[in-house]
């Protein structure tokens, strides 16, 4: 389902004006595990956490473009992409062409072999089994210069390094990074790399500024161990010490890294968000349900009057989600614009039609007697409503519109399908990151659930206080 | 003063007034009575408007009322005091007795609130002056209502079932506030179902049924010679009135 609105969104898009300014462009070839690689229809990989980072610094959306890798240089020269990040290894010819970033990646490749086994440098793989992980730059370069191997190509690395366990193979062939992460007592490395390799990206010659702001990424990318981080996730490897133990699970999930920042962005965008669009959401549900009011009392206002009641229908009528997806991708789709104001926008929108309900039902709850004595005093609609009902109704309406807030609260949890970062979406970044839900997502729900508690005992004592004003 | 001339009301297809005809002069006060649904209250808001006529004229003072479009204007001259009373929840007696003259600009709050307290002391409530409605007992939320209509200084002063709602003990200083006012030659117009009441406030009745007047007389006439049939019955399941 969720596939079938994208698509319908997507013809909206690309018939839809389209201004590329808030779009940032890498180019790539997928193909190259774990750096860049199809994970369904999506392109991921190490550089596309990369460039991602890149484009999230510079508060831009990420376009990734899938080419011949001996078209990358050319779209980079061409700028018909901003920039290239392809595993691509430093070349006096390439540098003539293109111009490029520090290396971010200085990938070794070691064999791993069980401690019984007789081969005791990287000479001594000929004629053996051995296990790779498939499309990696280990069955790249096996293939390429090792033609009388035989090749077991996984799906993970994981599953490797399980048939050295079982003695399947004789060896296996992955980065350092992870190898080192994945080796057991039984086995050892061989003390030589097989093939050393270094990555740097390109962009087109001259353009400084984002050759100095990739360099800066690379940087604190390389200061807090994230590219690392990046090629265990990609490589589906946990790292050690994420898996010791329930406070070691904790760490890793709210500590390392400082990960509980983005908790805290999370909390400040749901919070924000919640009351931005309560806020926006009070304005259009008040100018809603009063032009009906005015209208079924007066006759006046007419066209507003339509317009919210279609207002009304259509939000209550359709999912909140598919309202944020179209208010993203086909309304704002061409500008620029801060995530968390279409947040502020679409939820906002979408509480008006239930604020409006609110109100409506505050002003009917109101004794029709009421009306009535205003009218023969000989008081005005407009007067009866401001003197007499709406000071009323408000002790209905202010509980109902509380309500509404803790709605709104839980509610912007779906911001996180357009990449919202709020709660939901700040848990799931880390649990992408660690592999492990069960700390992101119960302490998220820890907070959903105090705030929410919190928020009903306030309303809780509002409704005292005004039943206590009068009484 | 007041003339309704073929008043017709209907809801939807039900008609509930069949051409009213009703001549009230200054210091009348003219009972209203007639059996359950017979359109007396419907009489009553059709003379302020908050129901508006299907057909026919309300003059007052030469003014036809139902071509006027300004309704919340004539309605300041026509008193109404409902039987569940209607005051203003949210706003004490004070507030209630001032809010329409003062949001009306007919007198400054200082002299709304010099008057209220004047109405208030005649009838021995300025205790309660500054008392929410819920903390009042019926008879006095009444009296209020009356003097929240009193202030507007009206011509005439409908009154729909004023009583009814009231436990027997508080139905005396309601009634005789309400003997103050005819007294000082207030145009009033009553519906009750209090026989007694009627007999021995109004100076007039009218007999409602089928929505038409069967009987306009002097109340003393209409209660021992009752001529229309159905007011005789009206009035011997009514009984010991
Ligand atoms: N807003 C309305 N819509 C439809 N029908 C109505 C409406 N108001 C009153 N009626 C009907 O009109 C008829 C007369 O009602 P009305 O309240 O005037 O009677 P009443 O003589 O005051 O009765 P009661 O003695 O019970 O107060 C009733 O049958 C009632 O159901
Ligand atoms: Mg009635």
């Amino acid at each position: 389902m969720k596939k079938v609105l994208l698509i319908v969104l997507s013809i909206f898009m690309l018939t839809g004006c389209s201004s590329k300014h808030n779009e940032l462009i890498v180019v790539t070839e997928a193909g190259f595990a774990p750096y860049e690689y199809y994970e369904g229809n999506k392109i991921v990989g190490v550089d596309i956490d990369i460039a991602k980072k890149v484009a999230d610094y510079l508060g831009k959306k990420l376009v990734v473009k899938d080419v011949a890798f001996d078209s990358i240089i050319s779209e980079v020269k061409t700028g018909k992409g901003d920039f290239g990040a392809a595993g691509i290894s430093y070349t006096e010819e390439r540098s003539k062409e293109v111009d490029f970033t520090i290396n971010y990646i200085d990938s070794k490749q070691v064999v791993i072999v069980n401690n019984n086994s007789d081969i005791y440098n990287t000479e001594g793989i000929n004629n053996k089994k051995i296990a790779v992980q498939l499309g990696s730059v280990a069955d790249t370069y096996l293939t390429e210069n090792y033609k009388d191997v035989e090749l077991i190509r996984e799906k993970k690395f994981l599953a490797a390094i399980e048939d050295l366990k079982d003695n399947k193979v004789d060896a296996v062939v992955m980065d350092e990074i992870p190898a080192s992460k994945l080796i057991t007592d039984n086995m050892r490395i061989l003390p030589n790399e097989l093939l050393t390799d270094s990555y740097g990206m390109i962009v087109k010659k001259g353009n400084t500024e984002l050759l100095e702001t990739i360099n800066k990424v690379i940087n604190d990318l390389k200061n807090n161990n994230e590219i690392d981080e990046f090629l265990l996730n990609h490589m589906g490897i946990k790292s050690k010490k994420e898996s010791s133990g329930i406070l070691g699970k904790f760490y890793d999930s709210v500590i390392y890294n400082a990960r509980y920042k983005y908790i805290l962005e999370g909390l400040k965008n749901t919070l924000l968000i919640a009351l931005g669009a309560v806020l926006i959401g009070i304005l259009l549900g008040t100018i809603s349900a009063i032009s009906n009011n005015i209208y079924e009392n007066t006759g006046k206002l007419k066209i507003l009057h339509l317009i919210s009641k279609a207002y009304v229908t259509v939000i209550r009528g359709t999912p909140s989600t598919l309202q944020l997806m179209i208010i993203y991708y086909v309304i704002f789709r061409s500008m620029d614009i801060n995530m968390v104001l279409v947040g502020i926008m679409a939820f906002g929108i979408n509480s008006g039609a239930y604020v409006s309900e609110i109100i409506r039902a505050g002003i009917s709850s109101i004794d029709k007697g009421q009306w009535e004595a205003g009218y023969a005093l000989g008081l005005k609609y407009s007067q009866v409503m401001k003197k007499i009902i709406l000071p009323q109704s408000i002790r209905n309406i202010l509980p109902a519109l509380g309500n509404e807030f803790i709605t709104l609260v839980k509610e912007t949890s779906i911001g996180a399908y357009i990449g919202i970062i709020e709660l939901t979406k700040a848990s799931d970044i880390i649990a992408s990151r660690t592999y492990d839900y069960f700390f992101p997502l119960m302490i998220i729900a820890l907070i959903y659930l105090v705030i929410t508690v919190i928020l009903s005992k306030l309303i809780n004592v509002l409704e005292r206080r005004l039943n206590n004003a009068r009484n | 003063m007041l003339e309704i001339k073929n008043l017709t009301k209907k809801f939807d297809n039900k008609v509930v007034l069949n051409g009213i005809n009703l001549n009230v002069n200054k210091g009348d006060v003219i009972g209203i009575i007639g059996p359950s649904g017979c359109g007396k209250s419907t009489l009553l808001r059709c003379i302020n408007l908050i129901e508006i006529p299907t057909s026919g004229e309300i003059v007052l003072d030469g003014d036809n009322l139902v071509d006027n479009k300004k309704h919340n204007i004539t309605r300041r001259k026509i008193g109404m005091v409902f039987q569940q009373f209607n005051l203003f929840n949210h706003l004490n007696v004070l507030e209630n007795i001032i809010l329409s003259p003062v949001a009306l600009k007919l007198m400054s709050k200082d002299e709304a609130i010099r008057r209220a307290t004047e109405l208030l002391k005649k009838i021995d409530l300025e205790d309660i002056m500054y008392s929410y409605p819920n903390r009042l007992s019926g008879g006095q939320k009444q009296r209020v209502a009356i003097i929240r209509t009193l202030i507007m200084n009206p011509e005439i002063i409908l009154f729909d079932e004023p009583t009814s709602a009231l436990d027997p003990e508080m139905i005396g200083e309601v009634t005789n506030l309400m003997r103050k006012l005819r007294d000082n030659g207030m145009t009033m117009l009553v519906v009750s179902h209090e026989m007694n009441f009627v007999k021995s406030f109004c100076n007039r009745v009218i007999f409602l049924s089928d929505g038409i007047i069967k009987e306009d007389r002097s109340s003393k006439e209409l209660f021992e010679n009752p001529k229309d049939d159905k007011l005789k019955t009206f009035l011997s399941k009514i009984g010991n009135y």
